[in-house]
């Protein structure tokens, strides 16, 4: 990075908006991935979409990387800055553009928090659907770019199901308006490959949303459970009856006492809990709720509690949420992983988890989207202790063979980014991955934004890729025929 | 003369919008679509993805067909993994079969676009069309996961998988989805499932106006009802429901919803239960089953009395008549139009002046040729046609696939 392209810079936004001071830079060295560090050659904060298109149309211009970050907690590193090239970083952009009740829509700038957008339509009986954990300090922007997930998607489907149209610079500096408000767009579905692109198709700089009625009826029940097979078998269970909770979460026995050292949501001390959660009609959530006792006890459920008001309800949600940050109480370190796996395969993946934990002796914690079969394997570890921060990446890297093994996927809702990006040949093949350039290059032909995320370059990830697996449909076994 | 691949000539029989294709095939494996394909790109050959043929007519005026691939042969369920309720199923398969297939374990694949006992899975997601039950379920974007393409240099390539929550690289699968065969043909899908509810019951309500209807519409949702369908429908005007859950839930809400009409000084039926079916069959005929142009107008829901106010004065002004169903809350229109082909051509062209970019649009589905002559059946696509266009560049560099009856004309 030239001190002249950064004084360029300073011309075109103005130097309030440029960070140059390398000790300043160092703030945005990683995302929530720790272990992955780069200081970027500069940041900028601009708080317009031209001052984006600037930034943007000068790197075109020099042949300069970028990389847009919204509030840095992505775990995929996927905000690692390029150290040659420029941080775009969005909080400043964090007006609320327009709320629109009458047609349930809400437009935001990127840098606006996710449960920002709830708190400013709850006073007209609105939310925001998709819930990621670390809700109160992500951005929209970094949502979009990730797909995130949240508890209660079960139901609700992801962000993809949530944005309608978003206005972004793309990497040429032109402004594009992707879908819009109404719930169709003519043309090709642009939004549908842009949400969870990883930031690296463009810069989006305003975000659609559809906004839901508060449902009519919420009833939060939790169990607690002898061993996760029966926790498991219950969340079978409960599919196989065709009841659709808004919410189905497991935490195993680590993440609850974690849990309870740190927020104290009075969980019982069992080798696991599964909070559901139903909600719609009353009449409804009234039947649903009275099979799923029924399962429950079926599958030796025990200590059931059932939320009798909001505060409880929240007391049960705030332990889940806060399990990731809770692990803090009982381990020094730990990696997150997550993976996904055919939720009827959750017995069998866990207890090879388990089997894993004594071989390597590492503690392993678990707290998962049970319902979309999304895990989300803490690995416990000690920097202090020589060699067991590689342990620990190695096992989780183990865990993610087991999710492939089933047939499911490297990531279900924190990115490939730059973590993961070396283990995508194990899910798809070459010609998968060409394909997927093909969308690459036609957005960002010099290959400008975000470089070195999501695709194994040789560069990144050496020249031997990993075993290809034939198409999960075909490998998985679990296929019956029909 | 049949080949590998199927491939023979065309024959009368097998015009598509009146132009006879010079060669047909029809292969019955992945590896056939993909020989196709590759033998097509070779020959300089313009390709045409022909599923169950019942939208073929749609898009821009076709001039002329070299090779029309048809998906029939690839007419099975791969898997259904009903503990996971998630299935797989090849592209030619009509989705009346893939969910008679499905209900052996009480699922199905939640789409109800018209005419299922012809229109194929491929069809249905390269023209992503949904019907009234998108309102609860989503539109073919929403509920698949996975997907087997050939792209039109032959290449076969995956993208998603068999889990419903995946965001391992990009979503390929969604961008084929609306793509009207434009990039690749689809050869299997993996979507995600819905059981089937153990009861339902149909609520037809009569109101006097739009405004009025839509008020109650409106208001039945904001008392926390959950319809599975909430259509609007002409003429005479009128809010249809479909509910759907378990006998004692679908009861209580289809009595609240007859009982709420009054007072929006409506008239609310409930069907009998063996009614029903005839009910949706007719609902959804008097729209597509009968000639006329065949309209998709998409509308923001405070703007639909507005819309539908102006429509009825500017049909009438021109001397034009129309029947229209839809989709209330997403403000999802389809409408028949019939009269003067040039007043039809103005009626689209002043509604989409009425449309700001990205608050509506309004697509020309089936029509004639002198009115597809008139007009351009997709309107603007706005500031991101050059996008879609690199799009197509990219994965049909000389233009095989479905030339110039892509989405916006690509
Ligand atoms: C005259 C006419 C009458 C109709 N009547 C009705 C009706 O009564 N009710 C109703 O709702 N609907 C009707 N339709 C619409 C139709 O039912 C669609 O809803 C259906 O989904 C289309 O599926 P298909 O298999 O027939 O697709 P086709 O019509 O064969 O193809 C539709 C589009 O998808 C592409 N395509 C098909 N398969 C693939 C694939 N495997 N990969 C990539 N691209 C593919 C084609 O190239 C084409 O662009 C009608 C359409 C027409 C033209
Ligand atoms: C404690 C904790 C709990 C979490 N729980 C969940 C969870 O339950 N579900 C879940 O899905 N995730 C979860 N996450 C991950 C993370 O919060 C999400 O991925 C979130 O969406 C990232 O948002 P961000 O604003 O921090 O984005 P960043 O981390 O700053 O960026 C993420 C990606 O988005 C891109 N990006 C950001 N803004 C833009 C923009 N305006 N235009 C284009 N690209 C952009 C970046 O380039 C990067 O690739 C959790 C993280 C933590 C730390």
């Amino acid at each position: 990075m030239t001190p002249e392209f950064i004084d360029e810079l300073e011309q075109r936004i103005g130097s309030e908006a440029v960070v140059r001071d390398q000790s300043e830079l160092l703030t945005y060295e990683s995302d929530g991935l720790v272990s992955h560090r780069s200081r970027p050659g500069v940041a900028v904060l601009p708080r317009t979409v031209e001052q984006v298109r600037a930034v943007v149309r000068a790197c075109h211009e020099a042949g300069v990387p970028f990389v847009a970050r919204g509030q840095g907690t992505g775990l995929s590193g996927g905000a690692l800055p390029h150290p040659d090239g420029v941080l775009i970083v969005m909080t400043r952009m964090n007006r609320v553009v327009e709320i629109d009740i009458p047609n349930e829509r809400i437009t935001v700038e990127p840098g606006v928090m996710n449960l920002e957008v709830t708190r400013q339509v709850t006073p007209h009986g609105y939310y925001y659907a998709p819930d990621p954990s670390s809700q109160v300090i992500c951005s929209i922007g970094g949502n979009l770019a990730e797909n995130s997930g949240g508890a209660h998607c079960l139901k609700y489907g992801f962000t993809v199901h949530h944005v309608l149209g978003a206005e972004a610079v793309m990497p040429d500096g032109t402004l594009v308006h992707v879908g819009g408000l109404a719930v169709d767009s003519p043309g090709l579905d642009l939004l549908g490959v842009l949400v969870g692109s990883e930031g690296t198709l463009a810069v989006v700089t305003k975000v659609m949303l559809r906004l839901l009625r508060r449902p009519e009826s919420v009833r939060t029940l939790l169990a607690a459970f002898d061993s996760t097979d029966n926790a498991g078998n219950a969340v079978s269970d409960v599919i196989a009856a065709g009841i659709i909770p808004a919410a189905i979460e497991m935490m195993d026995r680590t993440t609850i006492r974690a849990a309870e050292a740190a927020v104290q949501p009075g969980f019982p001390d069992a080798e696991a809990v599964l909070i559901v959660e139903l909600d719609g009609h009353e009449a409804e959530v009234a039947a649903q709720f009275e099979q799923i006792e029924a399962i429950f006890a079926k599958n030796q459920g025990w200590g059931v509690q059932v939320a009798r008001d909001d505060a409880q309800r929240g007391r049960i949600w705030m332990g889940r949420k806060a399990a990731f940050a809770a692990m803090g109480r009982v381990s020094p370190s730990y990696y997150v992983q997550d993976g996904v796996i055919p939720r009827s395969r959750l017995p069998e993946v866990l207890r090879r988890i388990r089997q894993l934990e004594q071989d390597s002796g590492l503690t392993i914690g678990n707290v998962f989207h049970a319902g979309d079969g999304n895990l989300h394997p803490l690995v416990c570890y000690d920097d202090a202790v020589e060699g067991q921060a590689e342990l620990a990446e190695r096992v989780a890297s183990e865990i993610l063979s087991y999710c492939l093994d089933v047939g499911g996927s490297l990531t279900g809702e924190h990115g490939i980014g730059a973590d993961k990006a070396c283990h995508m040949p194990k899910m798809f093949g070459d010609d998968d991955l060409a394909t997927m350039q093909l969308v690459r290059v036609a957005f960002d032909p010099e290959g400008l934004c975000n470089p070195d995320k999501l695709f194994p370059t040789p560069r990144l990830c050496g020249e031997v890729p990993g075993p290809y697996r034939a198409h999960p449909a075909e490998a998985a076994g679990l296929a019956e025929r029909v | 003369m049949h080949d590998a691949e199927g491939r023979r000539t065309g024959a009368a029989a097998d015009a598509v919008d009146g132009v006879v294709p010079r060669w047909v095939a029809e292969p019955a494996s992945q590896e056939g679509v993909a020989r196709t394909l590759a033998q097509a790109g070779a020959d300089g050959h313009a390709v045409l993805v022909q599923g169950g043929g019942t939208k073929l007519g749609w898009g821009p005026r076709l001039e002329s067909v070299d090779v029309l691939l048809k998906t029939g042969r690839l007419n099975e369920v791969v898997a259904h993994r009903h503990g996971d309720l998630t299935a797989t199923t090849q592209s030619g398969i009509t989705l009346a079969e893939t969910n008679e297939r499905l209900s052996a374990h009480r699922q199905w694949l939640a789409l109800d676009p018209p005419d299922r006992a012809r229109a194929t899975v491929g069809g249905i997601l390269a023209t992503n069309d949904a019907g009234p039950r998108r309102h609860r379920h989503g539109a073919p974007r929403d509920l698949i996961i996975g997907m087997t393409l050939v792209r039109a240099d032959g290449v076969t390539a995956q993208s998603g998988g068999i889990v419903v929550k995946n965001v391992a690289g990009y979503d390929v699968a969604r961008l084929l989805t609306g793509s009207f065969g434009s990039l690749g043909v689809i050869v299997d899908a993996t979507f995600k499932l819905a059981p089937l509810a153990e009861a339902s019951s149909t609520v037809v309500v009569e109101l006097p106006d739009a405004k009025v209807a839509v008020g109650y519409a409106v208001d039945l949702l904001s008392r926390g009802l959950t319809p599975a369908a909430l259509e609007i429908a002409t003429d005479p005007l009128r809010v249809v429901l479909k509910f759907e859950s378990l006998e004692s839930v679908t009861e209580a809400q289809a009595e609240e919803a007859v009982t709420l009409a009054e007072t929006h000084g409506g008239l609310g039926q409930l069907l009998e239960v063996d009614a029903q079916n005839e009910f949706w069959t007719a609902h959804e005929r008097r729209v597509f089953a009968e000639d006329g142009t065949l309209l998709k107008a998409v509308v923001l829901p405070a703007n639909l009395p507005s819309s539908l106010s102006w429509l009825d004065e500017a049909t009438a002004s021109r001397g034009l008549s129309y029947v229209l169903a839809g989709q209330a809350a997403l403000s999802v229109l389809h409408l028949r139009l019939t009269g003067p082909v040039e007043k039809q051509a103005a009626l689209v062209s002043e509604w989409r002046e009425r449309l700001t970019l990205g608050r509506g649009s309004v697509v020309v589905r089936r029509a004639t040729a002198e009115l597809k002559a008139l007009t351009d059946v997709w309107g603007s696509v706005g500031d991101t046609f050059e996008v879609m266009r690199e799009v197509k560049r990219r994965f049909d560099p000389r233009a095989t696939l479905n030339p110039g009856r892509g989405p916006g004309g690509l």
